[in-house]
């Protein structure tokens, strides 16, 4: 719920319950203080019948009746209501009855006013005093709808530029400051919090690349030097196969680099360069490429291409993009399977028909996430594809349907949401 | 066969030095640009194998004086640069290949072969191994003059083994020669296994001695006699 309604959803509780309670206590005094003049109207009758019964009323009647009976009737003040002909309706009054004494005879003495006015009165009070309360509620509510426009507009301004942010723009937050200290110093920390992530962010890019590069010298002098103790006849049987396997783990150690480097490199967005590419021509030599290890898996490449991308790629990640994708695949693929290629115009899609895995299907686009732990190959494929695609704006999305048990990997070539 | 070497890493130097004197060729070292650009401009050579990165400037630009001074030397480049860029403007300055460090020095042999094959004899030459002649650039093989059917994959190996006579060549550099990045998987040393199995089936059906040798745990070897 947006803070505005929330707000104003306890102004409103706030006010209701104000209004109602002070609705009651209005109504009541009102009520208090008309009867009470009623009254005393009343009694000031009845002093005056008392005292001036001897000469002629001099005051007019204040009582709407006035009638005498010799019957005993309940003394004092109290509410009555009579059936009125013309109006057609009980009519509350207030009646004061007293005795009065004249001879030797005791009359009765019944005033009555109706309270008919009164109501009134207290009806048009009361509605009065309700609009001007109910008038000054919704002004204020669209006070604060106006306001809250105006004064959280920084807010909104701030929150625009947090959803846009990403490291790979490498560059801190420039947030203004504004009118109002807290969204000022909201803005302030958000833009030194982005300034150090950037600068944590280059520290750590620097330094991948750095121990990239510096590592790939010692592996190139290892890997060279056991090659030519391989080549020692001297080399015992079992210390041969002992350098065979170092030698087997240095490589497998440098293509990790590589593929490190090449992941690093994409961040790092060092593939300017962009030509034309023609994707299924790509697309037809990795198929040819990978022809032999799909056939020794017992898996058939169906290519369709139903539509040519115009894409300006860098060839080197057009080739890794679409070699990374079937060797996947390939890699993944259920003997016997097929494995489905199609290129149209605005997606490549490569699917496959395999066994099913449980997880959250983004963590397959993790770095080192292996499908089987013991595989010899390090789990960078899926990254590197998905790390081209975020370089390129393509939308890379993952599916799996469990009628033929089929994984889907789709690459729209449009900018659209990045799912992966 | 004159090759330069310019490498600054020490080690990597004096092993490269020895597999390159151990395939016949005479070797001269340069340890930085300055050397380099010095030697390049007094002696002729065959082919230079030259690193990107050297502590006093950048190996392209010896490429760039190489192919500016019209040079007949062929140009390999070895760098730790694995960076596609990097490979692009090498091969764009004329350099003839591009080596992403690490390598396979079989790899590098065989490599150089090509380049100087290239130059020297415009690729028509032919190798000769014992009762084996290969013609590298029409794909063909005689064995005791009859030519040999060879599938693609099973010719290239061959080739590989026919660049580095008595090397030991692993499993790994027989794979990524054969398949390239896509080498990288664990079934691939099946499929090397393989074609080594059927070239040597062929070659032994046409006569040839059985010169492809076994070395456990290691890969395999061309034996020279």
């Amino acid at each position: 719920m947006k803070l505005l309604a929330q707000t104003n959803r306890y102004y409103v509780l706030l006010a209701g319950v104000l209004f109602a309670v002070g609705g009651g206590v209005l109504y009541l005094s009102l009520n208090w203080a008309l009867r009470n003049e009623v009254d005393e109207q009343l009694l000031g009758q009845q002093e005056a019948l008392t005292s001036t019964r001897a000469s002629a009323p001099a005051s007019p009647p204040k009582a709407d009746s006035l009638r005498v009976s010799r019957t005993p009737q309940p003394g004092g003040l109290h509410e009555a209501a009579y059936y009125d002909e013309a109006e057609q309706t009980m009519v509350p009054y207030r009646e004061l009855s007293f005795p009065v004494v004249r001879g030797d005879t005791r009359y009765w003495v019944t005033l009555r006013k109706s309270q008919l006015e009164t109501e009134d009165l207290l009806l048009v009070v009361l509605s009065v005093m309700l609009a001007v309360l109910a008038g000054l509620l919704l002004s204020l509510m669209a006070l604060n709808r106006w306001l809250a426009r105006r004064l959280w507009a920084p807010f909104q301004r701030t929150l625009a530029a947090l959803r846009a942010y990403g490291l790979h723009g490498r560059e801190a937050l420039a947030l203004p400051a504004t009118a109002i200290d807290e969204f000022t110093e909201l803005n302030q920390a958000l833009t030194q919090m982005s300034a150090r992530l950037a600068a944590d962010y280059q520290r750590l890019k620097d330094f991948t690349e750095n121990a990239a590069h510096e590592t790939q010298t010692p592996l190139a002098i290892m890997q060279a030097q056991l090659e030519q103790l391989m080549q020692d006849d001297a080399l015992r049987p079992k210390s041969a196969a002992l350098v065979g396997e170092l030698y087997g783990a240095t490589r497998r150690l440098s293509r990790l680099h590589q593929a490190l480097t090449l992941l690093s490199n994409i961040e790092n967005e060092q593939f300017a360069q962009a030509v034309p590419v023609r994707l299924d021509q790509v697309v037809a030599d990795k198929v040819r490429q990978l022809h032999e290890r799909a056939t020794a898996r017992s898996l058939t490449f169906d290519v369709a291409v139903t539509g040519v991308p115009a894409l300006t790629l860098h060839p080197g990640l057009a080739d890794s993009l679409v070699s990374n994708l079937l060797q996947n695949a390939v890699k993944h693929g259920l003997p016997g399977g097929i494995i489905q290629v199609t290129l149209g115009p605005d997606a490549l899609v490569v699917a496959n028909a395999g066994l099913e895995v449980t997880g959250d299907p983004a963590r397959f686009f993790e770095r080192f996430r292996k499908h089987n732990a013991a595989s010899d190959s390090p789990g960078l494929g899926l990254s590197i594809v998905q790390q081209i695609c975020r370089y390129y704006g393509f939308a890379l999305s993952y599916e799996f349907s469990p009628a033929g048990s089929r994984h889907t990997l789709r690459v729209g070539f449009s900018p659209t949401q990045d799912l992966a | 066969m004159k090759i330069l070497l310019v490498e600054d890493e020490p080690g990597l130097r004096a092993v490269i030095l020895e597999a390159l004197r151990t395939s016949g060729y005479t070797v001269e070292l340069a340890k930085t640009y300055a050397q380099a650009h010095e030697k390049i401009k007094l002696y002729q050579y065959d082919c230079v194998v030259v690193d990107l990165t050297l502590p006093d400037g950048n190996g392209l630009d010896l490429v760039s004086t190489l192919k500016t001074d019209a040079s007949a030397a062929g140009v390999l480049i070895i760098s730790a640069r694995g960076a596609l860029d990097d490979r692009l403007t090498g091969l764009e300055l004329g350099a003839d290949d591009y080596l992403v460090k690490p390598f396979h020095l079989s790899e590098l042999n065989a490599r150089l072969k090509a380049i100087i094959r290239r130059r020297q004899f415009q690729g028509q030459q032919q190798l000769v191994f014992r009762d084996l002649v290969a013609w590298p650039d029409d794909s063909r093989v005689f064995v005791h003059g009859q030519p040999l059917t060879l599938t693609k994959k099973e010719y290239d190996l061959l080739l590989y083994l026919l660049a580095n006579p008595n090397r030991v060549l692993t499993k790994e550099a027989i794979a990524e020669h054969l398949w390239g990045d896509d080498a990288d998987a664990s079934d691939s040393f099946d499929y090397v296994y393989t074609h080594l199995k059927n070239l040597r089936k062929k070659l032994q059906e046409h006569g040839a001695g059985d010169y492809i040798q076994t070395i456990y745990g290691l890969g395999y070897r061309l034996r020279a006699e």
